[in-house]
């Protein structure tokens, strides 16, 4: 009986040690705060999976948009996350894509719409999709107007035009960026100076839908003018930062120069 | 001049300060041939005495509030005058501080200076080592950056891997199941509080010890270059004939003091960002992993072991081992020879753990 009695107890604590090594091993670092959508969409193959994959690195996940925010419904609840009392919207029409996007892109919409692929909806045009992509949406540069693109609908000719007009804004746009962006990794605060190039960007970018090439010259013209502004605040940041490194030379100086001191003074000890 | 030696005098009489100089300072004498090496300890005090300064400095405008503990640093990086200077010294100066201190290790390990009778000195040393890299890695939590966040995420995750109590410990730490809120409080306060105070008494410690058993002879430029100490009674090592350590060693500890402030400050003014990846300067951000988040370069080495094996928890033990063996460094080598070319085991394993731990540390940052 007793013997009985130990074999169970060793039994329970092999057991239990069994599933101690068993939840270390299996410990594979997920994060539970990671978004129902992704954790279990990116595990799926095919077409449930692809759009995870297309997802990261997008423009929308280097902002932290992730899916709900378009699609809706419930990221922290795996159960009922697609279900329609929750919010869920699942994947628009074709037709009804601008509408989708333009739940955020409030002014783009409004250019979409006006501009002469947005009055072509209706029979065919191209939506937001067919020129950014979905899911995988990169950052809107000049780089979307292309031959290969544009021409799959229709000739390049006057796109070639438009994207000739924006070119020199668009430059400069990329360079304020890029240098914002380098004073941002420095523990800058960029904030006032992200927001009025990300405002800027926007209005250069919705004459993208544009075709009137006048129109689009003028308009770059008052741009660049707000553009200089930004401008000039970086280019008091570099003086600032320039400034800081005479004060280091001299410090650096200082130290080496009483380090020095203390040698002599040593030596004179010896 | 006159008013001065009047006011020694005055001083003297009173505590019998002149006593305590010739004691302590020019009576104090030194071994001969005592090398640069040996200036790291002070050295490193300047090191401590910046952190903490430039630490309560920052402390006037720091928030340990998750919501606003980001913006207070970048509050004081732009706003504050000065302040991206004291934030800058302070982010360096820790990282330095690692740096040194493993150099005043090496040269103790080099020289066999942890040799009897100072056992105390290594134990109290590698102790202190511990809790510096403790403090670094609590107040890389501090700014509340998408770096901090995601490195203090894996750091503390890697206790999950201790059977049994990990979970426990993991969720002692953070305050809840993530790093959150919470987890913020409890390293603010073991950052500012609970580890300085523990270095400080360690130090008191460790120069308590130092002053008892008195400086090591480097084993460079003798015949004779075994230990000489024998465990029957309490000896101080003095050295008759040897160098004052006021002014003449004074002088050569303020050579080095100088010389790592002008690294020091090189680095402040033209390299700050060697020790900031890019995720170090965004708000944190729990939905969002950066693709490749690495702790800092001390622990690199940690990092990548943990990665080798197929298991933390045996990733974790080989540390353990590793760390233990270090710590009783002077109770396994009983040799008494000092001098490192006259030891060539010790010599070969000294610089193959040091190759090693580089390797891991080169590998860890580039897997």
């Amino acid at each position: 009986m007793r013997y009985r009695e130990k074999a169970k107890l060793k039994l329970s604590i092999l057991t239990v040690l069994a599933v101690l090594v068993a939840m270390t091993m299996s410990n594979t670092g997920a994060h539970a705060d990671e978004i129902v959508c992704i954790s279990c969409h990116g595990a799926m193959p095919g077409k449930y999976g692809e759009p995870v994959k297309l997802w990261r690195g997008s423009i929308h996940e280097e902002n932290g948009i992730a899916c709900n925010a378009c699609h809706g419904g419930d990221p922290r609840d795996a159960a009922n996350a697609m279900k329609k009392e929750r919010g869920f919207l699942g994947a628009p029409t074709y037709n009804e894509v601008p509408g989708f996007c333009g739940r955020c892109h409030v002014g783009v919409l409004k250019d979409y719409l006006a501009s002469r692929h947005g009055r072509a909806l209706a029979t065919g045009g191209p939506n937001c999709v067919v020129c950014h992509g979905n899911h995988h949406v990169v950052k809107a540069s000049l780089e979307l107007i292309n031959e290969k693109s544009c021409s799959r609908c229709h000739s390049y000719d006057r796109a070639k035009l438009i994207k000739g007009a924006m070119q020199e804004t668009e430059g400069i746009i990329v360079a304020l960026d890029s240098r914002i962006e380098g004073y941002k990794q420095q523990g800058t605060d960029t904030d006032r100076l992200e927001k009025e190039l990300f405002s800027l960007r926007n209005r250069f970018h919705s004459l993208f839908h544009n075709v009137d090439v006048t129109k689009v010259t003028a308009e770059s013209a008052t741009i660049q003018a707000e553009l200089k502004k930004l401008a000039t605040a970086l280019n008091g940041l570099d003086e600032q930062r320039q400034r800081r490194k005479v004060g280091g030379a001299v410090a650096v100086a200082i130290a080496l120069a009483a380090a020095l001191l203390a040698h002599l003074m040593r030596k004179t000890y010896e | 001049m006159d008013l001065l030696k009047r006011l020694y005098k005055w001083v003297d009489v009173r505590i019998g300060a002149d006593e305590v100089v010739k004691k302590e300072l020019t009576g104090y004498l030194l071994p001969r041939n005592i090398n640069v090496w040996y200036s790291m300890g002070s050295v490193l005090l300047v090191i401590f005495s910046l952190q903490v300064i430039s630490g309560m400095l920052l402390l006037i405008y720091y928030v340990p509030d998750a919501d606003k503990a980001f913006k207070s640093v970048s509050y004081i990086m732009n706003n504050v005058p000065y302040g991206w200077l004291f934030r800058l010294i302070h982010a360096v100066g820790s990282n330095m501080m690692v740096l040194v201190l493993l150099l005043h290790m090496l040269s103790v390990l080099f020289m066999g200076s942890y040799k009897s009778p100072r056992e105390f000195n290594w134990l109290t040393g590698f102790i202190l080592l511990t809790l510096v890299q403790g403090i670094s890695l609590t107040g890389y939590l501090l700014p509340w950056s998408q770096l901090s966040f995601w490195a203090t995420t894996v750091a503390t995750n890697s206790a999950n891997a201790i059977p049994v109590a990990g979970p426990y410990l993991v969720e002692f730490l953070r305050g809840g199941k993530l790093v959150g809120p919470p987890t913020i409080g409890r390293f603010f306060a073991l950052h500012v509080a609970v580890i300085p105070a523990g270095i400080a008494a360690l130090i008191a410690a460790h120069l308590f010890v130092l002053k008892r058993t008195g400086v090591s002879t480097p084993p460079f430029g003798r015949g004779d270059t075994t230990n000489q100490w024998k465990a029957d009674s309490y000896r101080y090592e003095d050295h008759p004939g040897g160098i004052p350590f006021f002014p003449n060693y004074a002088l050569e500890d303020l050579r080095s003091v100088f010389i790592y402030l002008a690294i020091f400050l090189a680095v402040v003014f033209y390299y700050p960002y060697l020790f900031f990846p890019k995720d170090a300067f965004l708000p944190a951000n729990s939905l969002v992993t950066p693709a490749h988040i690495k702790p800092e370069w001390y622990f690199l080495a940690n990092y990548q072991t943990l990665k080798l094996f197929p298991n933390e928890l045996i990733g974790l033990s080989v540390q353990a081992v590793a760390m233990t063996f270090l710590a009783l460094l002077p109770f396994i080598d009983r040799g008494r020879e000092r001098h490192p070319l006259k030891r060539p085991l010790f010599l070969a394993c000294a610089i193959g753990g040091l190759l090693l731990w580089i390797g891991l540390s080169i590998w860890g940052h580039y897997s």
